[in-house]
């Protein structure tokens, strides 16, 4: 019988297999570097129905962050303003300013102003943000600078991996309790926040939750 | 590598092309020029420092909002919106808890409303409330389903067409007009009985405004005869109330007091004395004679069974007896007044009871239940009077009350044609009236009925108009618990469809202020304060108002009524034969009346006894089917009262021979889809003169097997686990550790583990007991958890799979002896024991060994903790699990449509769920259902496992809220008992106590020492943190059948237990 198949396919099936193996390589690589939290999330900044700008409010004005998040210190959920909070200055202040036009539409109709949600936590999963502010975790060390932005955008991953990281090692997040909201404070060096951190979490009993049932339920 | 996506700023250096010099210069001119080039849209662009830049932002966000570019690959947007007007109170993600009540014919249940951003989601017990210990029934806790029920009414309907709320104020209007003409003519009110103050005074300004307008009251499962009796013997504006706390003897004559005729208080106090902590020395005693296993007859020492028509001649007999033993003149001459109707009776049973019951006199109490004719309740009140009673075990209270005509005058009425327009509040008369009197045809013929009704039901179909009644959860009201202390009803939501209440109808006839104004006129007359204001916020801050229970009443048993009452007593009747049937209609301990069809966790909920769910069923005993020749799930025709009726028959151990029960409640036709179609409607068969019970039922049968009966356990035995393990008081007294050395744990030598103990170092180690001994069987703590965990109903199909959801379940067994020659039918006359079986967070969890993907986990503080996320659905942890608690989601049963039925399409496929349509079926839970689920406890999908999870969420924001508390200081401890499960705030009998075993201040730390404290399955060593206390029956060693009593626990050598052997004539099968 003559030979079937021509010499150069005795090789085929190590090159197939060599190929197939590089490819995966470069699917799983792809898939590790552009499609995990990290890529997708981070940076995410959407575009607001209103051009608030953190900065100007709070970096500019000096405004705390419980003007508007009042209920961050009680709340699982840290709420976004009401309209009324926000026209409690702004019947006064820029009160025809063209870019606030969707407040004031909201304050006449009643209508909420549908802020975009750029850090959503899985509905399976439930964070409280009283018990993270009131134990000496600042809002920087979830939400990044977000006094120096002038659009809001996702600086951290927040997958669950990111918040076990802090939730076994809280002295690399820990602060002084009155420089919760005080987002440029910063330590003295790295050696400090570890030392910081320690101290606090010593005096203070920090003793995070690890174990699924933290915020699984 | 982090990179941070923004769109590339505009290059303005290098290489430029122009079209224009103007362009090159970069002139304003230019610039506005190029701004109004822009096409379409423009208008949205006319800003300030409009650029090109921005242009393509905007657009890449529209397209991005389109799915198109990075962002298809993101998650979809999501949105936060928060209030415009900022809301008084209301903190998202925290609850705000108000107080209210829930009305009913014997008065209100005091609750706690929990809210979450205005929206009520869970209801709790007052713990506050004097006659309340925090627990509640399961019609209160399932009430707030109804609350979000779909099927609701949400218009105003009139001649059959929507209508305007505007058009009823019109036609009330003019109905007013006609009232002041006629000073009420011809104009009459039906309505639901209720123990409601504002509503008394509302009618008595109707009655002085309309004097000719008549009043009237129904309850299908009236007590009118019962008041009657009352009212002969004590005197108008009198109520009795049983004091269990007092009551050494309690001899039930078919009074579920435990059942469906239960209050919060009754259930609180015979457990208070029912409870074994100490020795047992000052437990009471329940002697229940019944013809049907009821929750009272689980609970009791010694039963009998007896059938309901002959309950009375019973009453008579125990009577003779207490007579001839107290000597009471009263009674002697009521016992020969009445004749003897011939049935043999068990007379060594009926004599040890009177002995028992007189030689505790004035701690000895009888009751009856509530429809028994009045001259039955004519005797029982003697006796108890006999006994010493009234005063102490019976107190005798001054409730003042509006008189109403009962529902017979208003037939009466109508058939007179002196009714021109009825009013009709609550209720369904056309539904549940008796057959005889044919009320749909009457009510038909009344010129104007205007039905104020919380569904389009029955009564709603021939009225003329249609009101939506508004959820007590949406209304200003008030009540008084059963023990008069004043309750207020407060609104949590505005009415969600605009419904109007009771209150609010009769406030707009009568002309007065309705709303809160209402009840603070009335609270005006419970205040005993001088600030008023203060006194006000008090009483809706705590949800009661002080030294408002009904007080004594100063007056005395008056025998002098008894002869005329005794004379209504007819011909007793023969006993009961294979053709002298009777038939019973005992309420539904789930549907009640009727009024909860539409509520999908109660047609879910198998009934206590039976475990029947989605249906009703005739029950008969074994011997009486044997004659018939019928088995379970046979269709049977019962002709009874010249009516017939088709129903399906169960075989039900416990149940008097030849007597059958139906339940009533279900066959309705007009409701909504949950209760379309469902079970068989036994007020057909129910007339005016037969209301509890009707003699001469002919049974014929139509066809075997013809009705399929879905139970959830419809297995009886424990299959020789010694799941259950009681003992009589004597035999705990010598010897209180028995719990811990039945069946194999008397054998198996402590075990030692394999694998190795997950770390417990958490500084609360939560755990749980169940006490077996109070524990009556209600089944509220199964709606308290399916209400906090957002648990799914899944339809009749599913459960008949196997396939329901709740965490927690009542397994209920039968115990007896095996008959002998002398008593062959001693396996018909069983106990019964209720055990409540929930995820028993074993610290060796056979479960979390299994599991492929570490989706269950066992964490510090001793929980066996489920993340839904991971698991994948291998069902190996079921499979594993030895108590059978783990719940598989076979279809996404919160977010598919679990009662629609697929019409047309594959063959094979039709008439199923549409849940079997898989990814195919319409998904998306209804808004109105999403707003009753938790928000603190995730909602499950299709293929994950669950299970009681000791109420996490609970727990966590109990930690939580320690916490923040402590903020910088160090004490994380939380306070002793203040972390209580769903199932444990809702018992109304205490028998579930959850808490820290660590803290030995806790009261589970306190009762996990007693000696009957025992695990399940130990010899496992699963080591259960989940800990039973073993039930212990207190029976009368006189009593025939005594040393039956406390017989459960048979291991699989067939001997009795193998702690200290009893005295031979202890033994089974011994006839004392």
């Amino acid at each position: 019988m003559a030979n079937i198949f021509p010499r150069w396919t005795n090789h085929l099936p190590i090159k197939i297999v060599f190929c197939l193996l590089v490819l995966s390589c470069a699917a799983s690589a792809a898939y590790w570097y552009y499609l995990t939290p990290e890529y997708m999330r981070v940076g995410y900044q959407p575009v607001q129905p209103v051009p608030f700008s953190h900065d100007i409010h709070v970096t500019q004005l000096g405004m705390d962050c419980r003007y508007c998040h009042s209920y961050v210190e009680i709340s699982s959920h840290s709420n976004v303003p009401t309209t009324q909070t926000c026209m409690n200055c702004h019947t006064q202040i820029q009160s025809t300013n063209p870019k606030l036009e969707a407040v004031r539409e909201s304050w006449q109709t009643g209508q909420p102003v549908n802020w975009v949600k750029i850090h959503q936590v899985p509905d399976f999963a439930y964070f409280n943000h009283s018990v993270h502010v009131n134990r000496g975790i600042s809002c920087v060390s979830c939400h990044g600078q977000v006094n120096h932005m002038d659009v809001v955008f996702q600086q951290e991953s927040q997958t669950m991996g990111w918040c076990l990281n802090c939730h076994r090692h809280p002295e690399n997040n820990l602060r002084p309790i009155n420089q919760v909201f005080n987002l440029d404070w910063k330590p003295g060096n790295q050696e400090s926040q570890q030392q910081i951190g320690l101290e606090l979490k010593e005096k203070w009993n920090i003793d995070p939750p690890q174990n699924c049932s933290g915020c699984h339920r | 590598m982090k990179t941070v996506f923004r769109h590339p700023p505009e290059d303005l250096t290098g290489k430029r092309y122009w079209r224009s010099l103007e362009e090159l210069a970069d002139t304003p001119e230019f610039r506005s020029w190029l701004q109004r080039e822009f096409p379409a849209g423009a208008a949205d662009l006319e800003l300030d420092g409009v650029s090109r830049r921005n242009f393509l932002r905007l657009m890449g966000a529209s397209m991005a909002l389109a799915g198109i570019g990075l962002s298809g690959c993101r998650r979809p947007e999501a949105y936060i919106a928060p209030y415009t007007k900022s809301v008084e109170w209301l903190v998202p993600g925290k609850a705000v808890l108000y107080t209210t009540s829930m009305p009913g014919p014997k008065g209100g249940v005091p609750l706690i409303a929990t809210t979450f951003e205005g929206r009520p989601t869970k209801l709790e017990g007052n713990p506050l409330v004097p006659s309340s210990n925090g627990g509640t029934d399961l019609f209160a806790q399932a009430s707030v389903l109804d609350l979000y029920d779909p099927g609701r009414a949400r218009t105003f309907i009139r001649d059959g067409e929507e209508a305007g709320a505007q058009q009823f104020d019109v036609y009330l209007a003019s109905v007013a007009k006609d009232l002041e003409a006629g000073k009420g003519a011809g104009f009459a009110i039906l309505m639901e009985e209720q123990v409601s103050p504002t509503r008394d005074r509302f009618l008595r300004k109707l009655k002085e405004r309309f004097p000719e307008s008549g009043l009237y009251t129904y309850n299908p499962l009236g007590f009118e005869e019962h008041d009657l009796a009352v009212a002969a013997l004590f005197g108008p504006d009198i109520a009795l109330r049983a004091d269990f706390e007092a009551a050494d003897i309690i001899v039930s004559l078919d009074s579920d007091f435990l059942g469906i005729e239960q209050t919060v208080q009754s259930v609180r106090d015979f457990s208070r004395r029912r409870r074994v902590h100490g020795l047992g020395q000052d437990m009471n005693r329940l002697y229940a004679v019944e013809n049907r296993y009821t929750i009272t007859g689980g609970m009791a020492d010694h039963r009998l069974r007896c059938a309901a028509s002959q309950i009375p001649a019973f009453a008579v007999k125990l009577a003779k007896e207490v007579a001839a033993s107290t000597n009471d003149r009263v009674l002697n001459a009521v016992v020969a007044q009445l004749k003897d109707g011939g049935t043999p009776f068990d007379e060594v049973w009926i004599k040890e009871c009177a002995a028992d019951l007189v030689a505790r006199k004035g701690k000895s109490l009888v009751l009856l239940g509530d429809r028994f004719p009045a001259w039955v309740h004519g005797v029982v009140l003697a006796m108890n009077n006999a006994l010493g009673a009234f005063g102490s075990t019976l107190r005798v209270l001054s409730v003042p009350r509006v008189k109403t005509s009962s529902f017979r005058d208003l037939v009466a009425d109508t058939k007179a044609r002196a009714i021109k327009r009825l009013f009709i509040f609550g209720g369904n008369p056309v539904y549940a009236a008796p057959a005889d009197f044919e009320w749909g045809e009457l009510q038909r013929a009344i010129p104007e009925v205007v039905r104020l009704g919380y569904s389009f039901d029955e009564t709603s179909s021939p009225s003329k108009w249609h009101v939506p009644e508004a959820h007590y959860l949406e209304s200003w009201g008030d009540q008084r618990a059963p023990d008069g202390t004043y309750l207020p009803i407060q609104p949590m939501i505005l009415p969600l469809f605009g419904g109007l209440s009771q209150l609010d109808l009769l406030a707009k006839l009568a002309g007065l202020p309705a709303d809160v104004e209402a009840i603070r006129e009335t609270f005006k007359t419970f205040n005993q304060e001088s600030d008023f204001e203060s006194a006000w916020t008090r009483f809706l801050r705590q949800g009661f108002a002080e030294s408002s229970s009904y007080q004594a009443a100063k007056v005395e048993f008056n025998p002098n009524a008894l002869p005329d009452l005794l004379k209504t007593a007819g011909p007793p009747p023969g006993p009961v034969s294979p053709g002298a049937i009777e038939i019973v209609f005992p309420a539904d301990y789930k549907i009640y009346d009727g009024r909860y069809a539409n509520n999908g966790w109660l047609q879910e909920l198998p009934d206590p006894i039976t475990k029947i769910t989605w249906d009703n069923a005739i029950s008969l005993s074994k011997s009486t089917a044997k004659a018939l020749q019928l088995e379970d799930g046979d269709l049977v025709e019962i002709g009874v009262n010249g009516r017939k009726l088709q129903a399906a028959v169960m075989i039900a151990p416990g149940h008097a021979d030849y007597s059958l029960s139906l339940p009533l409640g279900y066959g309705r036709w007009v409701v909504g889809k949950v209760g379309q179609g469902i079970g068989f409607n036994a007020y057909a068969l129910r007339t005016s003169d037969s209301p509890y019970f009707a003699t001469g039922a002919t049974v014929n049968l139509v066809q075997k097997n013809g009705h399929r009966l879905v139970q959830t356990q419809n297995h009886y035995s424990m299959e020789g686990r010694a799941l259950v393990r009681e003992a009589t008081v004597d035999e705990f007294k010598r010897n209180p550790a028995f719990a811990k050395t039945v069946w194999m744990d008397a054998e198996i030598p402590p075990n030692v583990s394999l694998y190795s103990h997950p770390p417990l170092n958490a500084p609360n180690q939560w755990g749980m007991v169940v006490d077996l001994n109070t524990c009556i069987g209600c089944a509220a703590c199964v709606i308290a958890c399916q209400a906090e965990n957002n648990i799914p109903i899944v339809g009749k199909d599913q459960v008949d799979r196997g396939r329901e959801m709740h965490w927690i379940r009542v397994d209920r067994y039968f115990a007896s002896a095996g008959g002998d020659k002398n008593n062959p039918h001693l396996e018909e006359d069983p106990e019964m024991v209720m055990e409540p079986m929930m995820c028993q967070h074993c610290e060796n969890a056979p479960c979390e060994t299994v599991c492929p993907v570490n989706a269950t986990v066992h964490s510090e503080d001793g929980l066996n903790v489920m993340v839904y996320n991971r698991c994948i659905g291998t069902r190996y942890c079921s499979n594993n699990c030895p108590f059978k608690v783990r719940r598989f989601n076979f279809f996404s049963y919160n977010d598919r449509p679990v009662m629609d039925r697929i019409e047309k399409g594959l063959p094979g496929f039709q008439g199923k769920q549409q849940l079997y349509l898989g990814p195919l079926a319409p998904w998306g839970m209804d808004e109105l259902s999403k707003m009753q689920k938790n928000p603190n406890v995730s909602v499950r999908i299709r293929g994950v496992m669950e299970k009681c999870t000791y109420c996490l969420q609970r727990i966590e924001t109990a930690k939580v809220s320690q916490r923040v508390k402590a903020g910088v200081k160090g004490d994380l401890s939380l306070p002793t008992d203040s972390v209580k499960t769903a199932c444990q705030q809702a018992c109304p009998a205490e028998a579930i106590i959850f808490g820290d075993i660590k803290d030995p201040k806790s009261r589970v730390s306190q009762l996990r020492t007693l000696p009957q404290n025992y695990h399940l399955l130990e010899y496992l060593n699963i080591q259960t943190r989940t800990t039973y206390l073993a039930r212990i029956r207190n029976p009368n060693p006189k009593m025939p059948g005594a040393a039956r009593v406390g017989n459960i626990n048979v291991d699989e050598h067939g001997d009795q237990r193998h702690s200290a052997p009893r005295a031979e004539s202890e033994m089974d099968g011994g006839n004392a």
